[in-house]
């Protein structure tokens, strides 16, 4: 009876302390190691790699490299649209006319494209939708020098392929 | 009393004078400006003054345009009969250009203007051929 009293007084002190244990969350187990990783996220600092995929490097707009130097010459070729208007007294008016117009979409191409193109938008959103949507672009530039290679005209659209120099000189004076 | 030997030296130097002011008479100088614009990409509107120079112009002389004058003598004629090689040179010469575009609620309107500044020329006529020069 003695022997039977002292078992039972043991079972119940190992069930109590394995229940202690098991729910004991800084205990010194690794399973409790595992949940209290678990419970406190930490930030990670490097960035997720997923498997084969490169790595994108950020891209450098300005680089230190000079594009002209006193050897090289760089060549920049656009072609400007036109149109004519639709009241015209010849067909040779609404050419020389959409003519024009191409000639100053060149230049204006050409300018973007040496000089930069500078951009402001602005969008209006109201109840998760888009209001007024707003962008606009504008060039300033001077541009000469610049010379005609080639002019098409068809069906009132006039095309002219033009292209422009540049040097070291140009811009060291 | 003038003896007749500084008669004729002061004979000469009127006639000396004279074909001096004539030669300067015909290089004069002309105030050019050419600005067009264009709008969605059809041609708006065009304009070119020109008008002589009431002040003499400074700077250095660039490169020469020669046009046809057909025995005329004034330059306003001369450049509307060689409109088209005239504008190509001024092209050539430079352009100031200025070009704006609009995209609202995904409507797109554009509007360019080119200008040659008002820029003086040193024109010399002749009986067949004009002589253009910018100076700057």
């Amino acid at each position: 009876m003695k022997y039977s009293l002292l078992i039972v007084a043991l079972l119940s002190t190992s069930s109590l302390l394995s229940a202690f244990e098991l729910f004991n969350p800084f205990g010194d187990s690794e399973d409790s190691e595992t949940t209290k990783m678990t419970s406190t996220p930490t930030l990670q600092t490097h960035p997720v790699q997923i498997a084969d995929t490169p790595t994108i490097e950020p891209v450098n707009m300005r680089p230190n490299k000079n594009l002209l130097t006193q050897t090289q010459r760089v060549r920049v070729s656009v072609i400007g649209q036109g149109v004519s208007p639709t009241q015209t007294a010849s067909p040779a008016q609404a050419y020389a006319l959409a003519k024009r117009a191409a000639i100053a979409d060149g230049y204006r191409l050409i300018a973007e494209k040496v000089k930069g193109v500078r951009v402001e938008g602005q969008d209006l959103i109201q109840n998760m939708m888009i209001k007024r949507s707003f962008i606009r672009t504008s060039v300033n530039a001077m541009v000469k020098n610049a010379n005609i290679i080639e002019t098409t005209f068809k069906d009132g659209l006039c095309e002219v392929e033009m292209e422009i120099v540049l040097s070291y000189v140009d811009f060291s004076l | 009393m003038r003896s007749r030997d500084g008669n004729r030296t002061f004979l000469r130097r009127f006639l000396f004078i004279t074909l001096l002011s004539s030669l300067a008479l015909n290089a004069s100088e002309y105030l050019i400006s050419y600005r067009y614009v264009v709008k969605d990409s059809a041609l708006y509107n065009e304009t070119l003054y020109v008008s002589k120079a009431m002040k003499k112009c400074d700077g250095k002389e660039q490169e020469s345009i020669f046009l046809n004058t057909d025995k005329e003598k004034s330059l306003k004629k001369i450049i509307t009969n060689n409109f088209e090689e005239f504008i190509y040179y001024i092209h050539k010469l430079g352009l100031h250009i200025n070009h704006k575009d609009k995209t609202i609620n995904l409507e797109h309107t554009s509007t360019s203007i080119l200008t040659l500044k008002t820029t003086c020329f040193k024109v010399d006529i002749n009986d067949n051929l004009a002589k253009i020069t910018p100076l700057k």
